[in-house]
């Protein structure tokens, strides 16, 4: 059909935001290598990879929301929420089961989730509105009814800290010291694939795209908005919870006040992947590369030897760097629709 | 095709009101398979309400649906649906973001229940359907990236795969060229040899005659009548539609005594890919015409005046200056406004109320003396250009959404006329617009000629260039083709000067 079909191929990956993403991702991996070979060992990036997991598995979340033209504030104060109550449950009853962990922290972040949900599809209030008073509501009734103490490593159940140790593949480096692939970074990558799948094969992920496109004609096509929204809430719920269960995992002890104020880097990874913060557009392997991005850039200024409180300025710099190219972008196509008139 | 049956929607004596407004009053409709039936009437008319009937999206008070023999005692939408009938709004309700594939698949999926999606099935019921239109179109662009006149044949295409009987478009070529307009009737003709009909909303009474075999006529809730089309003209249509015989007259302009230095010169003004060697002057009490087809650079010349399209060279004079516009700032200082040819997005704050979208313009002249915004005055200068302009609404609070096509273009007016401008450019002063209201718009533009401003009309309506300018400005591709007095030509000539090809 198409005569060209390679350069049109080429051509279309060209105009993609991933592209480019990629393109840095490289460039700058290989200048950090430079000034630290250490950077691009497989040991530093099964590192980075499993550290970054729940964040990931937090910014699927948040892209799909952001692609059904939402926005979620209070993921991070559900995850905490999911975690604490998780670890609670789990010392109170004496059972030591990751699984059970993850079952009642992925409840937690479903009920939390739905609460979102309903309030979005059925009352439709604004998702800004909505997440904003319930992030606040969430946390407050966490530290208020739950508690404010933390849990340290002594009291934390041995589950977690197997379940944080527990790698697939295990590696030997030179001197004898053993790494590994954190099953972190396998649940994540399994979670992607889900989401994936949703989107693209299901007409629930379909009718994702299609309110983020236009809800209106969402809903005259026949979709059932309230429906879609009130899964969206909860799968982010859903997420969030297991979210928590890496991160306690991760460090080894809870603190009721953790996770929550991370929620604007992890919609920052997501937008910087390409997601349309108008909903409607995104991908999760854009998403994956956000996340990566910030990753990298956190990791590496350690690496290089600046202080951790760069990472935010530099993620705020490449955040408005990156957007204002796609915007620019997007401006001067108009213009070119304007003079085509 | 024997034992179908040769009507495929009838409505019979439908009434609906709205509180205490009678929308629809006994109207009756009925279309023949395979017609191509066309619904015109005013703005207001009840057009829309009787669409939404058919639709099974209103509930009427009164009357009887009759679809394919059946007769429907409450008809809902998924009936409408079922039975056939395809609504095609003027949004067209697509999808921006997805492919041109999944937009006209999607319906179809949903209305299967389906649960999963096979990206091979969307793709074959797109390429199925497109293939019918016949358009070289790449089916995995996404909607937004491609033009309105697309977008409609996408929605089309959609309709059918849901094996449309009735598509009713509701003004679909408000916002599309010419040349496009000739494919949408050439995919309308289509339908009709498959058997589908179509009913054809419009109040642009040229199109109606062109494409239709019936034209009902419905004025202010009632139905003034069921014609064939052959046999209808323009005059008679309009008269029918609006009730009032619409007499255009020639305005009459007679250069000022003494007068010598234009309003307003164009010289050698010049822009790649856009326009070269423009040169024009207006003068006072005078109405330039520009017309050309769409993207022979018409608009681009207005914007470049108003400082929205910077011109790469030549120079603009106003009273004999030299101007240096770079922007909508400079052009309002020295006496230019624009209405711009897109109403709803950039002529008005669709949103807001009449009052705020007239004073804009003149908010520096409305502060009291702490230079805070002072409300009474801003009510005294709405309401006088109210008045003045005869718009008609409930009040200055009203969202200029609620209005009608002139009413709102009215307000459009009134915003520019309030900043007192030396030279109006007026840009499809009366796109989406019914005839009586054009009228009255175009009255209002010779009332400010004959006040001594300086007017620029840019349009391809050849009726309103002729009816209301004393010069003509044609342009072709960029170009100035042709400069004529009105008294010089006649509608036909105009035509052809503008269908020319560059010889």
């Amino acid at each position: 059909m198409v005569k060209n079909n390679r350069s049109f191929k080429i051509q279309k990956l060209l105009k993609q935001n991933e592209t480019y993403l990629f393109l840095v991702i490289i460039t700058y991996s290989i200048f950090i290598t430079s000034l630290n070979s250490s950077f691009l060992s497989l040991e530093n990036l099964f590192d980075l990879g499993k550290s970054s997991a729940g964040m990931g598995i937090m910014a699927i979340g948040v892209f799909i929301v952001l692609l059904s033209g939402g926005i979620d504030i209070s993921f991070t104060a559900i995850a905490i929420s999911g975690q604490y109550i998780a670890a609670n449950v789990l010392i109170a009853s004496g059972v030591d089961n990751i699984f059970f962990a993850f079952l009642i922290s992925c409840l937690v972040g479903v009920a939390l989730g739905a609460i979102n949900g309903l309030l979005i599809s059925y009352f439709k209030i604004p998702t800004l509105i909505t997440t904003l008073g319930t992030a606040s509501v969430f946390h407050g009734a966490l530290l208020t009814i739950v508690g404010t103490k933390a849990i340290n490593s002594a009291q934390l159940p041995d589950c977690f800290k197997a379940f944080g140790a527990k790698n697939l593949l295990i590696l030997t480096k030179p001197n004898g010291i053993n790494y590994g692939l954190s099953i972190f970074i396998i649940i994540f990558i399994l979670l992607a694939l889900l989401t994936w799948l949703i989107l693209k094969y299901t007409m629930l992920g379909r009718g994702i795209y299609a309110i983020g496109g236009d809800i209106d004609s969402a809903e005259r096509s026949g979709f059932n908005i309230a429906k879609i929204q009130f899964f969206i809430y909860c799968y982010v719920g859903f997420l969030a919870g297991i979210a928590g269960v890496l991160h306690i995992s991760l460090i080894r002890y809870s603190n009721p006040t953790y996770i929550v104020g991370t929620e604007l880097s992890v919609i920052a990874a997501v937008v910087l992947g390409g997601t349309r913060i108008t909903g409607g557009s995104g991908t999760i392997i854009g998403t994956i590369m956000g996340v990566a991005m910030v990753t990298i850039l956190n990791n590496s200024l350690i690496l290089v030897g600046l202080s951790s409180y760069w990472q935010n300025f530099f993620v705020g710099l490449i955040i408005i760097i990156s957007v204002s190219i796609t915007s620019y972008q997007s401006k001067r196509s108009i213009g070119n629709i304007v003079f085509r008139r | 095709m024997v034992e179908k049956l040769e009507k495929l929607l009838a409505v019979k004596d439908i009434s609906k009101s709205y509180v205490g407004v009678q929308a629809l009053d006994r109207v009756s409709l009925s279309i023949n398979r395979g017609e191509i039936h066309c619904l015109v009437g005013e703005n207001g008319s009840g057009k829309s309400t009787l669409i939404k009937i058919i639709s099974g999206v209103v509930k009427p008070d009164e009357g009887e649906i009759i679809i394919n023999g059946k007769r429907f005692q409450s008809l809902h939408a998924i009936d409408s649906i079922s039975e056939g009938i395809q609504v095609i709004y003027q949004d067209l309700s697509l999808f921006p973001n997805l492919s041109i594939a999944e937009n006209i698949s999607l319906n179809q999926m949903i209305e299967r229940k389906k649960r999963f999606i096979s990206w091979k099935e969307i793709k074959n019921i797109a390429e199925r359907e497109f293939s019918n239109i016949s358009k070289e179109l790449d089916l995995d662009e996404k909607v937004e990236n491609i033009s309105i006149a697309n977008k409609q044949l996408v929605a089309i295409c959609r309709a059918l795969t849901q094996d449309a009987q009735l598509i009713i478009m509701d003004e679909p070529t408000t916002a599309i060229t010419k040349r496009e307009i000739d494919c949408l009737f050439s995919v309308i003709l289509d339908l009709k040899k498959r058997g589908i009909s179509t009913l054809f909303v419009s109040h642009k009474l040229s199109e109606v005659l062109q494409i239709s075999n019936k034209v009902t006529v419905i004025r202010d809730g009632k139905l003034v009548g069921v014609y064939n089309t052959e046999g209808l003209d323009h005059n008679t249509l309009s008269f029918y539609m609006s009730g009032k015989k619409i007499v255009d007259s020639v305005l009459d302009y007679r250069e000022k005594e003494g007068q010598k230095e234009p309003l307003l010169e164009v010289k050698n003004l010049s822009k790649k890919g856009n326009f070269q060697d423009i040169n024009f002057k207006v003068c006072s009490g005078e109405i330039v015409g520009i017309t050309g087809i769409l993207g022979s650079g018409r608009t681009e010349i207005a914007l470049s005046l108003f400082g929205l399209n910077r011109p790469d060279s030549g120079e603009i004079y106003i009273d004999g200056k030299l101007a240096k516009i770079k922007s909508p700032q400079d052009a309002i200082e020295l006496g230019l406004s624009y209405l711009p040819e897109d109403r709803l997005n950039q002529g008005l704050f669709i949103k807001q109320s009449i009052g705020n979208n007239i004073v804009v313009t003149i908010l520096q002249r409305l502060l009291n003396r702490f230079k805070l915004f002072d409300n009474s005055k801003k009510y005294e200068a709405a309401k006088e250009w109210i008045e003045e302009l005869n718009v008609i609404t409930p009040s200055l609070e009203t969202a200029a959404q609620a209005l009608s096509g002139g009413n709102q273009q009215r307000v459009v007016i009134a915003k520019w006329l309030a900043t007192d401008p030396k030279v109006f450019i007026l840009n499809g002063p009366t796109v989406g617009i019914d005839v009586a209201s054009k009228s009255n718009i175009h009255n209002i533009i010779k009332g400010l000629a004959n006040k001594g401003m300086g007017v620029i009309i840019i349009s391809d309506e050849i009726p309103e260039i002729i009816w209301n300018c004393n010069r003509i400005i044609v342009i072709r591709e960029g170009r100035i083709v042709k400069k004529l007095n009105t008294n010089e030509v006649t509608e036909d000539k105009l035509l052809d000067i503008l269908a020319r090809k560059s010889n």
